[in-house]
């Protein structure tokens, strides 16, 4: 009967790929949204399964953003290579910044996140010979020269990838770990468990993922800003999608990815402006009334029988 | 009680070291001091309601800022509809608030006081969200401003002109730490609070009825923090998204204060004003003054994290 | 030949003195009762030596290393292993994973190698149905799983922490018997106990602290008798 499960998996990957096939540049587009907000919101579940809330996703989105348009702008690398670069940037930052802002927890770990995404902002505000400064930076050119279905494939790659990491920490060691530093660090800490050492990994490897769509944004683009590649956006969307569809699981994020991503665009062309209001209003329905989200309430019901 | 004057010597080091470096600043460059001092008090104002509800009620309220908006912006359209002044109108704002308040604290915030920090987290900052788009949904996101002569006022010393209205900020804050300990520590209402801050199940067994207190300290630092937004109105232009920066900047000063510390958040208010004005009195480098307060905070905290370290 | 020595360890907290220059010694395979009326510092006493706290001066000694600045996890993977008074289980987790957190950390073991730990010792003490989920364990299931967890990081020494608390008599031989077992299996064992009886009949040796000092030292039958000791139980006229 588990079988069913793969089978399922199968199809959906396939109808996935196939996608650009059988729709148009528009809907390619609008699914390369939802797969980049939901590689995002699943960064951000990794991290919060060691129990460490991160407001600052926009803030190594905009460091991989910028990392892959100012190595791409003053180097002869390939479009692809900078997106990489985006990613290590912020693997490297995040790793060396870690190892202070990683002892910090709860309320404090996650105002110092929110303040960190500022504290980048400004200073690729004010270094304009590095980053071009308030007005940002243009690439000469956009990777596949536009090309819908192209950047369709190459954010369900990264967003498939993603997927695979999260299972990597869900189904080894990693999840044990982060789920005892989560519960009960001094537990955790009386079994063995590396607390630090777990909790900057995590740190970093989600904030590289956080880079590297931040620098496939910009490439598909072609344009950073300060205001436009730090924008909180970047932190709001994939948090209500993580918190809808259910935190701490792979599914989660991305059910609420699937299903906040296709509501948002419908919003989107019903209702002009506010459908902003609509993801604040979800973050504090989903909060007061099904904490677990959609996946993890139905895994609840389903225990109960 | 021991706790309390442990506090105390602490907020006396602080303020000699303020008053040694002031001393220097008025001397050096007395722009800053000015300045320095008048964004003090407009930080200070601010942050110590937020102190407040997290010294009693211990929740951090991440829609903190976005109320003051809130507030502004009420404060704006009274002003444009009756053409009252906004200062006047602090006075309407603050009850409008207040209810407001006690809305959102009766709607939401009583569910997750129970819950772990992390819903309380998340839940405030969605309201942070629905205000911010709410008021930009009811004024857009132009920035409006209210237009008062006093203002401008300003003064002189030798060749050195400075805006004088700002110094309201100033007087406001203090205002405000002194009415609010006085609340705290003379009316049985506030001791009540107090009692419930350090110890809610211990309060709640002496018959202190505890949802009402956290109702009232929600609705009063609400209701400040709104009729601070009409005064802000009066100096500055404001947007929808205004308000998110002072959310972070008041949490900065209460985690450098230290929880329950509301005197502390004065004088630190004024070590970060200064610095910033200090960084702002360079020509070129006015941007980077933002995140000096950022970096600032960032370290304190850490250093603290240092500091109460047990393995 | 001692397996744990304190040497002059003292740790304050704020005006507090908690641990005030104890001298402690756990031999070898030995079972070793720690005594003494609330807040002496037995539970103190714990965490500094297995590294949940830094002690302000003196030194932990374990099989002839200092290992008095060595961060918690460490100490566990050397081989001290703890339970914790206060249970609280790592909720997400069912009942088997909680015990192979410690195999797999504590132990290093693999995933699957620490699955087949896991489920031994669950069999060792008699636990059953070890996947289930921990909210639906009885007391005395949970406190088989503290043990097993601590077991799980194949630990040298095992202190236990008031385990035997609100557990009836038949309970109560259950873990004496449980922890006879780990005993001769090599690991040496002490235990911090209110229950007199366990004490007398489990341990061969007593120590009793008193305000963070040691005042007595010997076999239960000795110390019981000594006049300090029953009066840091019962007070005294001063």
């Amino acid at each position: 009967m588990k079988n069913w499960r793969y089978i399922v998996y199968a199809v959906v990957i396939v109808l996935a790929i196939s996608l650009p096939f059988y729709t148009g540049a528009y809907h390619q587009h609008v699914a390369t949204t939802i797969l980049m907000f939901l590689t995002l919101a699943l960064s951000w579940d990794m991290l919060i399964r060691a129990g460490q809330l991160s407001f600052g996703i926009a803030g190594f989105f905009g460091v991989g953003g910028y990392a892959a348009a100012i190595t791409y702008l003053n180097w002869d690398i390939s479009p692809f290579l900078s997106i990489a670069l985006g990613g290590l940037a912020a693997f490297v930052i995040a790793l060396v910044l870690g190892f202070a802002v990683l002892r910090l927890r709860g309320m404090y770990f996650a105002i110092t996140t929110l303040a960190l995404a500022e504290i980048f902002r400004v200073i690729v505000r004010n270094w304009s010979s590095l980053t071009g400064g308030p007005e940002g930076m243009v690439l000469p050119s956009t990777i596949f020269g536009g090309d819908s279905a192209q950047i369709y494939w190459l954010l369900l790659a990264i967003a498939i990838a993603t997927i695979i990491v999260s299972e990597v920490f869900q189904r080894t060691r990693i999840h044990f770990a982060l789920t005892s530093i989560r519960n009960n660090e001094t537990v955790a800490k009386a079994s063995g468990v590396d607390i630090f050492k777990y909790l900057v990994l995590a740190f970093a490897i989600t904030s590289a993922i956080q880079g590297i769509v931040g620098g496939a944004y910009a490439q598909i683009y072609g344009f950073v800003s300060p205001e436009g590649s730090f924008h909180l956006d970047f932190t709001l969307l994939p948090l209500a999608m993580a918190l809808l569809g259910g935190m701490y699981s792979t599914p989660g994020p991305v059910v609420g990815g699937l299903v906040l991503g296709i509501v948002a665009e419908y919003l989107k062309l019903q209702i002009p402006y506010g459908h902003l209001l609509v993801y604040g209003v979800i973050i504090v329905v989903v909060i007061l009334f099904m904490p677990k989200g959609i996946v993890g309430t139905i895994r609840e019901r389903l225990q109960r029988r | 009680m021991q706790l309390l004057s442990k506090l105390k010597q602490r907020n006396y080091q602080i303020a000699i070291a303020c008053i040694i470096v002031a001393v220097i600043l008025a001397i050096w460059k007395p722009s800053v001091l000015i300045y320095g001092s008048q964004r003090a008090g407009l930080y200070a104002s601010i942050a110590i309601p937020m102190a407040l509800i997290l010294g009693v009620v211990g929740i951090i309220n991440l829609a903190h800022g976005q109320f003051m908006m809130l507030g502004a912006y009420l404060a704006y359209w009274i002003s444009v509809s009756t053409g009252a002044d906004p200062l006047v109108a602090m006075v309407p704002v603050f009850l409008a608030m207040f209810v407001v308040g006690m809305l959102t604290y009766r709607g939401c915030i009583k569910y997750v006081l129970k819950a772990p920090e992390l819903n309380q987290l998340l839940l405030t900052f969605g309201l942070a969200m629905i205000l911010e788009q709410l008021a930009n949904l009811l004024w857009t996101s132009q920035p409006v401003k209210a237009h008062v002569g006093y203002a401008s006022a300003s003064a002189s010393i030798g060749s050195f002109t400075f805006g004088t209205f700002d110094f309201v900020n100033v007087a406001m804050a203090i205002a405000i730490l002194i009415a609010l300990l006085l609340f705290l520590k003379r009316t049985r209402t506030g001791q009540a609070a107090l009692a419930v801050g350090q110890n809610p199940r211990g309060a709640k067994l002496v018959g202190i009825n505890i949802d009402r207190t956290y109702l009232l300290i929600f609705s009063i630092s609400i209701a400040i923090v709104g009729a601070l937004g009409a005064l802000f109105l009066t100096r500055h232009s404001i947007f929808p998204l205004v308000g998110g920066t002072y959310t972070l900047k008041s949490f900065c000063l209460v985690a450098m204060a230290g929880i329950g510390n509301l005197t502390g958040v004065l004088w630190c208010s004024l070590g970060l004003g200064l610095a910033e004005a200090f960084i702002m009195s360079f020509k070129g480098y006015g941007g980077w003054a933002d995140m000096v307060f950022f970096a600032l905070i960032i370290i304190v905290i850490i250093v603290r994290s240092y500091q109460r370290r047990v393995i | 030949m001692s397996t744990l020595e304190t040497e002059s360890l003292t740790k304050r907290f704020g005006g507090l003195t908690a641990l005030n220059k104890v001298n402690f010694e756990l031999r070898e395979n030995e079972i070793l009762g720690i005594i003494g009326p609330n807040g002496a510092g037995k539970t103190t006493l714990i965490n500094v030596i297995s590294g949940i706290y830094l002690p302000n001066s003196g030194k932990v000694i374990f099989d002839g290393k200092d290992i008095t600045a060595l961060p918690a996890h460490i100490r566990c993977r050397l081989g001290i292993g703890r339970t914790f008074q206060l249970i609280r289980p790592l909720e997400n987790l069912n009942l088997l994973q909680n015990i192979m957190v410690g195999s797999l950390f504590g132990q290093g073991a693999g995933l699957r190698e620490a699955r087949k730990k896991a489920e031994e010792i669950c069999e060792f003490l008699g636990l059953l149905q070890s996947e289930r989920d921990i909210t639906k364990l009885t007391v005395l299931e949970i406190k088989k799983m503290e043990i097993a967890h601590a077991l799980a990081t194949k630990p040298k020494i095992l202190f236990l922490d008031e385990i035997m608390a609100g557990l009836n008599i038949d309970e109560t031989k259950e873990i004496i018997e449980a922890v006879r077992r780990v005993r001769t299996q090599g690991v040496t064992i002490c235990v911090v106990e209110h229950v007199m009886s366990v004490i007398k009949e489990l341990t061969e040796r007593v120590i009793v602290l008193d305000g963070g000092e040691i005042i007595a030292q010997g076999p239960y039958e000795e110390v019981s008798n000594n006049p300090r000791v029953i009066s840091a139980y019962l007070g005294e006229e001063r």
